[in-house]
């Protein structure tokens, strides 16, 4: 087996073995069945703990089912992101804080396999758990609001997962070059929220950005997001990824030395 | 021409120099013994050669092309992994070939007495079986040069016996290079000793040759009662050195001469059981070589 | 909105809250070490609804 075959093997084990294959989806679910059913009976919740005067009457707006699923999307981008970063903070900056590495870097190692067979997972169970979160919260949405299109939710689904396979990718380059989790945690939020502060305020001159991929996933619900600037923006995020994976592969190899022995 | 040649290697943190200009060479099949006291550079040294740590000077030169087999003094496992999934990762990584790699990794687990421990994760392992498992994935690969950075240091006398002894029946086939602070350790398995201090190689040379240098041969009186020892002790006649009843009189030049010792003790009354030569240990030439300038 | 059909939308989450629970607290009795005592952790798995084995996972679990 090559390298690359052999590493992807011991990252399924430990993804496996310490639970994050169950527990990162289990959360995704969680959060994507949450929102409908919460939406769903806010009135009344509303009703049974508010001391309201009798014959109060509210008017609630009920959503429409694609709202919905906007919203759960809205929900990943604050703790759905928060747990990918928490859950592979520790990746590659971990293993050399713990000296586990350094039996692997004294080897005859490629840093290519080593950095893509982590990326390649984590990307793997990241893209499961938002499926499977989105795929719940449509199931929901569907039985407490009303259907959406299918195709139009795949479509939302697959801009989305451009989003999410950048997240992961910072996520992995920052483990790369922060000497423990804790820092890498804290590159990698503080990348995502000043760049998405960014593009908020000044994003309205330039519509391709991997931070207008949230809005650009919304907009299918709609009249579809501009198709120029969709595939410029999905193309950019891809060329991102890709640099962003070489620039990984260059520091987990340059920062081999840093491993503990 | 050596399996190992090192020439001026050098490893400079901010300018502190952790190892500074060392060299030596490895011939094969031979067992190098790395000692010095702490933080004198043995695993900086080791670690460079490993290919862990990029030298800031010098060069490593290699004979061989396989890979090197690395034991660190703390060696870390995947806690999620059996013994068995990671001896056979490690071969792999280290390009064993595939359908060899289960019965290597078997065999080398049996070796070093984790045979029945394979299917056991190494999270549940104790300090004595990490030892073996380290040295287990060093030499699945079966690598020309093993590297071991104070291999039996952690362990406990019968623990650190057992290792010894198979590290012994390794150097019929590998050449091993190996830091320790335990001395008679070195001095059980080593044809090379390497001497290390602030860095700097102090001493080199096989033991016998550096025991010669440092030979410093003493007579040793043996007294009938430690107060007639006292009491020889007491009339300073040459520089000598009391442990209870027995006396050592270093053969200096600023000492004695044998026939001056002799032609005292033919007067001497006061009961000696026993006179005989020493040389010597590798403990005392360690102290002596940390503690000069 | 009648009880039963509450009943029947909730129990996928009741399952996957009580599937994190018992992973939760079958890694904990297996792993040797935590982060914080042990006990301490199993009371934050058992009590803390979902919330609980995820923190536990993140910052309990001594992973690498």
């Amino acid at each position: 087996m090559n390298q690359f075959g052999v590493l992807l093997k011991k990252e399924w084990r430990e993804n496996l073995r310490n639970y994050k294959l169950f527990w990162i989806p289990a959360v995704f679910i969680l959060l994507g069945i949450t929102e409908p059913v919460s939406n769903y009976f806010l009135p009344q919740i509303l009703d049974s703990v508010g001391n309201l005067p009798e014959g109060t009457i509210m008017e609630f707006p009920v959503p429409e089912p694609e709202q919905v699923m906007v919203a759960i999307m809205g929900q990943y981008q604050l703790l759905g992101l928060l747990v990918l970063v928490l859950a592979y903070m520790g990746t590659i900056a971990g293993e050399r804080k713990s000296g586990t590495a350094t039996l692997l870097y004294a080897r005859p190692l490629s840093f290519k396999a080593y950095f893509m067979s982590k990326w390649m997972m984590a990307s793997i169970i990241a893209l499961l758990s938002v499926w499977l979160g989105f795929l719940a919260g449509y199931y929901y949405t569907y039985l407490l609001f009303g259907s959406i299109d299918l195709m139009d939710l795949i479509r939302f689904g697959f801009t989305y997962s451009f989003w999410i396979l950048l997240v992961v990718t910072v996520v992995l380059v920052a483990s790369a070059l922060m000497p423990n989790a804790g820092l890498a945690a804290a590159v990698s939020l503080g990348v995502i929220v000043i760049s998405q502060l960014v593009d908020g305020l000044l994003g309205a001159y330039w519509p391709v950005s991997p931070l207008k991929l949230t809005a650009y996933a919304a907009a299918w619900f709609e009249n579809g997001p501009d198709l120029a600037d969709f595939w410029w923006t999905a193309g950019t995020t891809v060329l991102l990824i890709a640099l962003l994976l070489v620039l990984g592969i260059y520091i987990s190899s340059r920062k081999a030395a840093s491993t503990k022995i | 021409m050596s399996l190992l040649e090192v020439k001026g290697l050098t490893k400079s943190y901010n300018g502190n120099l952790a190892v500074d200009r060392v060299s030596f060479a490895l011939e094969e099949r031979t067992a190098t013994a790395l000692i010095g006291p702490n933080g004198s550079g043995k695993t900086t040294t080791l670690s460079m050669i490993a290919g862990l740590l990029k030298e800031s000077e010098g060069s490593i030169q290699r004979d061989f092309k396989s890979g090197v087999g690395f034991l660190p003094q703390y060696p870390q496992f995947f806690p999620w992994l059996s013994a068995l999934e990671f001896t056979e990762m490690a071969a792999q990584i280290s390009g064993v070939d595939g359908k060899k790699v289960r019965q290597q990794s078997m065999r080398t687990l049996d070796f070093v007495g984790l045979g029945s421990a394979v299917n056991k994760k190494t999270g549940t392992f104790s300090g004595g079986m990490r030892q073996r498992l380290g040295l287990a994935q060093a030499i699945v690969h079966q690598p020309k040069l093993l590297l071991l950075d104070e291999p039996v240091s952690a362990l406990d006398p019968a623990g650190r016996r057992e290792i010894m002894d198979l590290l012994k029946s390794l150097q019929q086939d590998t050449t091993i290079l190996y830091s320790t602070h335990i001395l008679n350790d070195a001095e059980e398995m080593t044809d090379q000793l390497l001497f290390l201090k602030e860095g700097k190689l102090v001493e080199q040379g096989s033991l016998s040759e550096v025991k010669k240098r440092y030979a410093e041969p003493r007579i040793r009186l043996r007294f009938e009662t430690e107060q007639a020892a006292m009491q020889f002790e007491s009339r300073k006649l040459w520089p000598m050195i009391r442990d209870r009843h027995v006396i050592a009189l270093p053969l200096t030049d600023e000492g004695p001469a044998m026939r001056q010792v002799l032609a005292v003790l033919a007067n001497e009354e006061s009961g000696i059981a026993g006179i005989d030569r020493q040389s010597a240990s590798l403990e005392e030439i360690f102290l002596k070589v940390a503690g000069k300038r | 909105m009648e009880e039963s059909k509450l009943l029947l939308l909730l129990l996928p989450v009741l399952l996957i809250q009580l599937g994190l629970m018992i992973f939760a607290l079958i890694d904990l009795i297996k792993i040797p070490y935590t982060n914080g005592p042990k006990w301490m952790w199993g009371v934050i798995i058992v009590v803390v609804n979902i919330i609980g084995p995820i923190l536990y996972f993140v910052v309990g679990r001594r992973n690498y």
